[in-house]
């Protein structure tokens, strides 16, 4: 049984991907914090339990190491990878329930990606700028199930995912943190855990939950000034220096992603709501990279798969 | 990416697993002691602790880090200090993820099995020429809710088990065409039987010993399952396979679940009728580990017969078939029945003889230790069932004669191997889609009509010398 841990990316994997992929480093990465969120708030208004919400955030991310970026809608993706988990979780959800959820959130009522001094954003609210007609349903429906198979297909069936958060409270009944209680800390570990599921680091990718908990814990410990035992009482959670080290800034900085892509979704002039593919082909040619984007970006895919699958075999071979 | 999927897969890394899990769980302990004794320490040694961190914990760090890629290929280590007194840390392993392959990486021998739902067939792998069950995944393309829950389960509950016990899934492969993934083939290892044809063909029932060591083998696979909250809910002998060296393997996991504690409000519409327990033909939908147990109970049973135990006709005959094997329930047999849907307008008779259990009567040469297992599995109230690990502590498997030795097990010829079966009358597990049975008022009184009359198994067997 593997309930404590999950499969991870390679370091060649996420090297190979990120370097030779078809965008530009820093449009992927505004790409997947957004697309992380949409997953987020869609999630919420389909009053899906955090867990759940939180194990299609990391389905997500695995699929994109496989698949290419460009291949499908993101927010296509978003929606299928939280379909497939509220489906294997004990509150499956209807196609229709996520078409209306989708729809509410791309359309330009939503609030999601606007910013809050926005002056109209309450009086903005347009409901035939969600409606969705029967053919879209259909349509929104079919890419769905297509993008459903395509994910388990790029995971090979593999839809387990292990969540530190778990983890997190139960190593805090283990630890003494003097004079800060521990419902303190632990409400603050979980928000650094839930916010490290959108950066674009891949944290969930890199690290074992159980490194991921710690962290998480020490960040937290960190912020309200809890003296934290004095001795490495990190590696009672089988947990290293040097990684624990990498997460800690990790988790730091999701914040400071978050404003930077708000200002490059800016830059390519998506004032308000989610970032789509055309917006990106857009910026592409805009810095004379994109012409005729889908074979391109296959093309340049491909070539990095290929190079991955080399790797791989001569991981094993050696 | 062939060598890859063979490697994670072979025998010896399986047991390298087991072996790191037995470790782990040592050093586990073991760190938890040292832990506590570093905390002490910790007032006198004030060094500092704080790990390094970069000088800007706001913005984007600057470069990922980079990991050291042989980290991936590291066996897991022992939790032990090492020699240098450092303390050496456990690697949890979790593998990585990547796309399914092809099942043109395989040639199909010969189908096993084409069953209602079902299509089963042997198959090699072509660079490996291992011989592997290939089972196709049911897909309704109109069905709107894409792939099924069903499937989803089994693949990830059998990607989750490891057990000797329980059948091996090696990999899931789909078709060639992946512009659109419809069909998926769960690559199993490969078992010469299956139970349900062995009992079929063979001439003499199984030595008492052989009984014992197959129940033991089905009861150590469901102990696993159930100690990780997973409950199979489709024990039948036809989903119980056996290969040439006396091993048992729990198979097919379509019907299998995770479950909390408490269990979730969970379909009644589970377990072929036959193996099914009273809980569920009366509409619990809160119930447990022990349904498995009872099908256990009905496996038992057949093992020692080679026929189905309860073959009800219905759900309503079904029921009437096990009250006349066990008795009718009572308050004191099952106190809280009656609060189960279909139970309050039951009519049930009442008395000695309709409440008794006639299990002894029927198996005349089982031992009272092998009547005592069997009446427990297939005790009306479910508390009553023994859980599996009791069921291995069980004296049945510890009187003479002792369960033989798997290596000494007979072989039988192997259908599976040489040609298609034929379809089997045993009825199949629910469908989904299904209606529940609701019984109304139903009168079971008359079900024991003349029983009076019938000898009854007065406590003892007769022996054969
Ligand atoms: N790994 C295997 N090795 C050999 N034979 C197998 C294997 N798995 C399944 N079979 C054969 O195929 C039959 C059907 O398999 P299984 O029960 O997993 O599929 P199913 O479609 O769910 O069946 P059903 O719906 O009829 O219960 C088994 O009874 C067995 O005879
Ligand atoms: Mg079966």
């Amino acid at each position: 049984m593997s309930h404590m841990t999950n499969p991870l990316a390679t370091p060649d994997r996420l090297f190979q991907r990120r370097s030779f992929g078809a965008l530009p480093l820093e449009l992927q990465d505004t790409i997947f914090f957004a697309t992380q969120c949409l997953t987020q708030a869609a999630g919420i208004l389909l009053q899906l339990p955090q867990s759940v919400t939180a194990q299609a955030n990391v389905l997500l991310a695995r699929y994109w190491l496989v698949e290419p970026l460009m291949a499908h809608e993101f927010s296509d993706v978003s929606a299928a990878t939280l379909y497939l988990t509220a489906k294997c979780s004990p509150h499956p959800r209807s196609p229709r329930d996520l078409s209306n959820v989708y729809a509410y959130l791309l359309s330009a009522s939503s609030t999601f990606f606007s910013p809050p001094t926005a002056p109209n954003n309450n009086n903005n609210n347009n409901p035939s700028a969600y409606y969705v007609s029967e053919t879209a349903y259909q349509a929104f429906h079919t890419r769905l199930l297509a993008l459903e198979g395509r994910v388990l297909y790029a995971l090979s069936f593999d839809t387990h995912v292990a969540l530190p958060h778990p983890l997190a409270v139960t190593y805090l009944q283990a630890l003494e943190f003097l004079h800060v209680p521990k419902e303190t800390i632990g409400g603050k570990a979980v928000q650094y855990l839930n916010a490290a599921l959108l950066s674009p680091q891949m944290l969930y990718l890199t690290s074992q939950p159980n490194t991921l908990a710690v962290a998480a814990i020490y960040n937290a410990a960190r912020d309200v000034g809890a003296k934290m035992p004095e001795c490495e009482w990190w590696e009672v959670f089988d947990v290293e220096r040097e990684e624990l080290g990498f997460l800690v800034v990790g988790m730091r900085s999701v914040e400071g992603w978050g404003r930077k892509l708000r200002e490059d979704m800016k830059a390519m002039g998506v004032e308000r709501g989610m970032i789509m593919r055309k917006h990106v082909e857009a910026e592409l040619s805009r810095r004379g990279l994109g012409v005729r984007i889908g074979n391109k970006v296959d093309a340049e895919e491909e070539a990095a798969r290929m190079m991955d699958e080399k790797m791989e075999a001569m991981e094993v071979a050696g | 990416m062939a060598t890859k999927a063979k490697s994670r897969w072979a025998d010896d890394e399986a047991d390298a697993a087991l072996e790191a899990q037995r470790k782990k769980e040592k050093a586990e302990r073991k760190r938890l002691k040292a832990g506590k004794a570093r905390k002490l320490e910790a007032e006198r040694q004030a060094r500092d602790a704080a790990p390094r961190e970069a000088d800007s914990a706001d913005g984007p760090p600057a470069k990922r880090r980079r990991v050291s890629p042989e980290r991936e290929a590291t066996q897991p280590t022992t939790g032990s200090d090492g020699p240098s007194g450092v303390p050496k840390l456990l690697r949890f392993e979790g593998g990585t993820f990547g796309r399914c392959r092809s099942v043109e990486n395989y040639d199909k021998l010969n189908d096993i099995e084409e069953g209602a739902y079902g299509w089963v067939s042997r198959a090699k792998e072509i660079v490996t020429g291992k011989v592997v069950a290939l089972k196709r995944l049911k897909i309704d393309p109109k069905d709107r809710g894409g792939l099924p829950i069903t499937g989803l389960r089994e693949i990830q509950i059998l990607k989750d088990c490891d057990h000797r016990n329980v059948v091996k899934l090696q990999e899931v492969v789909v078709g060639d065409d992946t512009s659109r993934i419809e069909n998926i083939f769960l690559v199993l290892e490969f078992l010469e039987h299956d139970l349900k044809s062995i009992l079929e063909d063979m001439p003499e029932p199984f030595l008492t010993s052989e009984v014992k060591t197959l129940l033991q083998q089905l009861a150590s696979g469901i102990a696993y399952l159930h100690d990780n909250w997973i409950l199979h809910r489709d024990l039948k002998t036809s989903n119980l396979l056996l290969n040439n060296r006396g091993q048992l393997k729990i198979a097919d996991f379509g019907m299998a679940r995770y479950v909390g504690d408490p269990p979730p409000n969970l379909t009644q519409l589970v377990v072929t009728l036959w193996y099914r327990a009273p809980e569920l033909l009366l509409g619990a939908t809160r119930y447990g580990r022990a349904i498995d147990m009872w099908s256990v109970g009905c496996i038992f049973g057949e093992l020692l017969t080679r026929e189905p135990l309860l073959q009800g006709r219905n759900e309503v005959d079904e029921l009437t078939k096990i009250f006349e094997l066990c008795g009718v329930p009572t308050e004191e047999t099952w106190p809280s029945f009656r609060r189960l849907p279909n139970a309050r307008s039951l009519r049930l008779p009442t008395g000695k003889a309709a409440t008794g259990s006639a299990i002894r009567a029927r198996f005349p040469l089982l031992t009272s230790a092998g009547v005592a297992l069997l009446n427990s599995l297939l005790a009306l109230d479910p508390e009553r069932r023994p859980t599996a690990r009791e069921m291995l502590a069980h004296e049945y498997f510890r009187q003479d004669p002792k369960p033989k030795q798997e290596a000494m097990f007979p072989t039988f010829p192997s259908k599976a191997g040489q040609e298609r079966r034929r379809r089997r009358e045993t009825p199949n597990a629910p469908a989904r889609g299904q209606q529940a049975a609701d019984f109304g008022a139903v009168d079971f009184t008359g079900i024991f009509s003349g029983r009076e009359r019938e000898e009854r198994g007065g406590g003892f067997s007769l022996r054969m010398v």
